[in-house]
């Protein structure tokens, strides 16, 4: 994988609700290979910010560059076919289907059936694919979500505090498989876990109050979870 | 005992006529969070394009094809040109929006075929003796073609991977899109198939009926409270209630006559204390519970 | 300023045009009169549509039901119009009192979609199951049966006319005062968060089932309004596809306001008027004109009022500095 290629750029991004801002001037760029991480308390626009790359809103004003498309006015579901997806917050799979039919709608939209890659990274899926979704723990679901986002090889998966209500040791596999992850694909994560952070970073962006104040791009820094106050 | 067995018939096949009719509504309101009272158009417009047909070529079959075909049609322009735009107002907009559609359905109807009820003969006058009841073969054929779109949307919905995507819209439509299902195309696909079984609901319907241009709304109300006690969403619960509505209906106006126009009001007010989610709904997706 | 002890008089305001509007136009009067009682439906609507963010698809149904209990007093027990107008308004009470306990636990579009069934129920028992005293779709006839009255005999339509705008001015001004209460406050703010007005220790069922009965009552009395001003009644009164008619006419005002309904009334029936004098198919227009003016002109026509009157006054103080500028140079 060439490292250092910008993936994603994001210029100068204004969204509102309605008439009141959420997130002011942001600009994020991600290279081609990195695991990066955006922090921020709660209300800080984080979520806001990766539902409008992912096309889910609208901006009021600035640039979304993947790949060198703008993805200004991409609608959700073409962004993803263009490589880029995006994991919810709530891990929220398809109660409803089983964990094959979640993986077929996948592969449908994405017209990738390859799903090897994907068992090997979670060889537990497949012993249980008949299963309902709905009846999955936490982590399984997790487990599931990334093994959706991955299939149709996409160049960026963001992912929306992966670790949130999860058990410790799972957080820990989480963290495995994100590094395996990473070899191939790039990473930009929401999170509130420091030493997940601390362990897989390459940079760190915090926001605050809809504004990036911050990014934290060496190890050292990184390590010594410099961006505690963010949090 | 054979009056009790004919009521039990004829309600058979008032749920299959309810059945046809309340799918656009169910899932109208379980994919897209809209109210979409303009689907008794299709059913309308079904009737008397059925009627046109009919008269001209005098088959009913042709009308009944032809009623089904018009009612995808408008559902696909309706869908398309309007409800788009309203998927994301609030629910009493969209409700209005809809309504004001239906009117000018009523509207058009009244500017082509005029105000006065046409008559239309039953396709069929065949009896089938069962058992010293006589059953008119018509009422027959309505419960198996209801039958029939039962077991294709049933399969439409579990065998192909639309009907998954489907279900799993139902359930969370922006994680389908996430995924990169074009979640839209997905719900014109579904909103003309139930827009074209509520037209051939009409065709239906409209030998037994007075094809007039308020059917519709005697039709409404019924097909709410389909939609209501047999949960948003699901169409086994559409299929259960339309069942038991036509049993009230038939059963219950046997058993005292007001009942078979009242019936259905009082099940839906006992739904809506005791059950608002409907018998098969999934918590939360009742009307109104998410505006 | 001077502009807000102006405001106290905008009932009187509205009077006085009806007041002048029916000299100017003699031969209108029925319609002039027709618009006030439609001004009061129009209001028992806006607080449900425009203060509760509640649609009732089932106005028609209180409608009709105050129209019938005043008929039924007329034709079958006294009189006495006032008390037919007074028979509606208890039974505008009675209703709230049976329905208003159930319907305000409910949500949204359930509560449009009860409404809409009472308007069904409501035809099928004024058409069959009491035809035996309403005379089913025949409807019921009652004129001569009215008592002249003291004072000024309503049973003439110019006398009536007088009568009307009384009371219109009497719900005019109680209509303001509920707007500025606190009630008209807490009600919007519950439209918007329950939640967090049943934080703040506001019960806000009670408030609701409140404007509820109020929102009921002016629908009952509009009702028997129209009922001793027509002498007669029938079902079609209360008819589901009737239900938009007075969501339009809200809408045409502007929701939410004191003056909307009456503009709303005006424009509506206005409409309505012009309209039906080349169309007969009135459906489709009511259809065209609703979503026009939930598209397009979604503050209604008082809110047009209000953007022109404060446009007005900016341009007014504009100018007032201008000159205050140029005088200083």
């Amino acid at each position: 994988m060439n490292q250092g290629n910008k993936l994603l750029n994001v210029e100068k991004l204004n969204v509102c609700y309605g008439k009141l801002a959420v997130v002011f001037d942001v600009s994020v760029n991600i290279n081609a290979g990195e695991v990066v991480f955006l922090v921020g308390r709660n209300g800080a626009g984080k979520t806001t910010l990766l539902r409008t790359i992912a096309g889910f809103l609208q901006p009021a004003s600035g640039e979304i560059e993947f790949n060198g498309k703008n993805l200004n006015k991409t609608g959700a579901y073409k962004t993803a076919r263009m490589g880029l997806k995006y994991i919810h917050q709530d891990k929220q799979v398809f109660g409803d289907l089983t964990i094959r039919e979640n993986l077929e709608l996948s592969s449908y939209a994405t017209k990738d059936y390859d799903w090897d890659p994907v068992f090997k990274m979670f060889p537990k899926l497949n012993t249980i694919i008949e299963r309902k979704a709905g009846n999955l723990s936490g982590g399984e679901k997790q487990m599931l979500l990334i093994a959706m986002a991955m299939i149709g090889k996409p160049a960026l998966v963001m992912l929306d505090e992966p670790t949130e209500g999860l058990a410790p040791h799972v957080i820990k596999d989480l963290a495995a498989i994100f590094k395996e992850i990473s070899r191939t694909t790039t990473l930009f994560i929401v999170e509130q876990n420091l030493p997940l952070i601390a362990s897989i970073a390459d940079r760190v962006y915090c926001m605050k109050e809809g504004k990036v104040v911050n990014e934290i791009t060496t190890r050292e820094q990184i390590s010594s979870m410099h961006f505690e106050q963010y949090l | 005992m054979e009056t009790w067995f004919t009521a039990v018939i004829y309600g058979l096949s008032t749920s299959g006529i309810l059945f046809l009719v309340s799918l656009a509504l169910s899932i109208g309101y379980g994919l897209m969070r809209i109210v979409n009272m303009e689907a008794m158009l299709y059913y309308s417009f079904g009737a008397y394009v059925t009627y046109s047909i009919v008269s001209m070529t005098g088959s009913f079959i042709l009308g009944a094809i032809g009623a089904t075909v018009i009612g995808g049609i408008l559902g696909f322009v309706v869908e398309t040109t309007l409800l788009r735009k309203v998927y994301h107002r609030n629910m009493m907009f969209t409700m209005v929006v809809t309504f004001s559609v239906f009117m000018i359905g009523i509207g058009v109807i009244q500017f082509i075929y005029g105000l006065d009820p046409k008559p239309l003969a039953s396709p069929t006058s065949a009896i089938i003796r069962f058992m010293n009841v006589q059953i008119p073969l018509y009422r027959l054929i309505i419960i198996g073609l209801a039958v029939v779109a039962y077991i294709l949307i049933q399969l439409l919905m579990n065998k192909t991977i639309t009907g998954k995507a489907l279900r799993a819209g139902i359930e969370n439509r922006e994680n389908v899109e996430g995924l990169g299902v074009n979640i839209n195309r997905i719900f014109t696909t579904t909103f003309v198939i139930a827009s074209a079984f509520a037209g051939l609901g009409g065709a239906l319907n409209a030998p037994l009926v007075m094809v007039g241009p308020y059917m519709g709304f005697d039709m409404l109300l019924t097909a709410f409270i389909t939609v209501i006690l047999g949960g948003l969403g699901s169409i086994k619960g559409t299929m259960v209630a339309a069942l038991i509505l036509g049993q009230v209906v038939s059963v219950g106006g046997t058993i005292w006559a007001p009942l078979a126009f009242v019936g259905p009001f009082i099940v839906m007010f006992i739904t809506i204390l005791i059950r608002p989610t409907g018998l098969y709904g999934v918590k939360g997706t009742a009307f109104g519970f998410n505006d | 300023m001077k502009l807000k002890n102006l405001e106290f008089l905008g009932p009187v305001f509205i009077i006085a045009g009806l007041l002048v509007s029916r000299y100017l136009f003699p031969n209108k009067i029925t319609f002039f009169t027709e618009i006030s009682i439609y001004t009061i439906y129009v209001m028992g609507n806006n607080i449900l549509m425009g203060y509760m963010g509640y649609t009732s698809f089932g106005q028609p149904f209180y409608l009709s039901c105050g129209a019938y209990s005043a008929a039924i007093y007329l034709a079958y027990i006294g009189g006495n119009v006032f008390v037919a107008i007074f028979v509606a308004f208890l039974v505008g009470l009675l209703l709230s009192f049976i329905l208003g306990p159930s319907l305000m636990r409910l949500k949204g579009s359930y509560f449009t979609l009860i409404n809409a069934s009472l308007c069904a129920i409501g035809v099928f028992m004024f058409e069959r199951l009491l035809i035996d005293i309403t005379n089913g779709n025949d409807g019921l006839w009652y004129r001569s049966n009215m008592h002249k009255t003291p004072l000024l005999d309503i049973r003439m339509p110019q006398n009536y006319f007088f009568f009307i705008l009384i009371v219109l001015l009497a719900a005019l001004y109680l209509y303001r005062k509920i707007d500025r209460s606190a009630l008209g406050t807490v009600l919007k703010a519950a439209s918007t968060n329950p939640r967090k007005m049943r934080f703040l220790g506001y019960n806000v069922f009670r408030i609701r089932w409140m404007a509820f009965t109020i929102s009921v009552v002016f629908s009952t009395i509009a009702g028997a309004l129209y009922s001793v001003n027509f002498g007669f009644v029938n079902p079609s009164l209360g008819e589901n596809s009737r239900a938009i008619e007075v969501l339009l006419a809200t809408l045409i005002g502007g929701i939410g306001t004191v003056y909307g309904p009456f503009f709303g009334a005006l424009g509506f029936l206005g409409m309505k008027d012009f309209v039906s004098s080349f169309l007969s198919r009135w459906e489709f227009v009511v259809g065209i004109m609703t979503l026009i003016v939930l598209f397009k002109f979604n503050r209604g026509l008082w809110g047009m009022i209000q953007d022109a009157g404060s446009f007005l006054a900016d341009t007014g103080r504009k100018f007032k500095n201008n000159s205050v500028k140029t005088a200083e140079k």
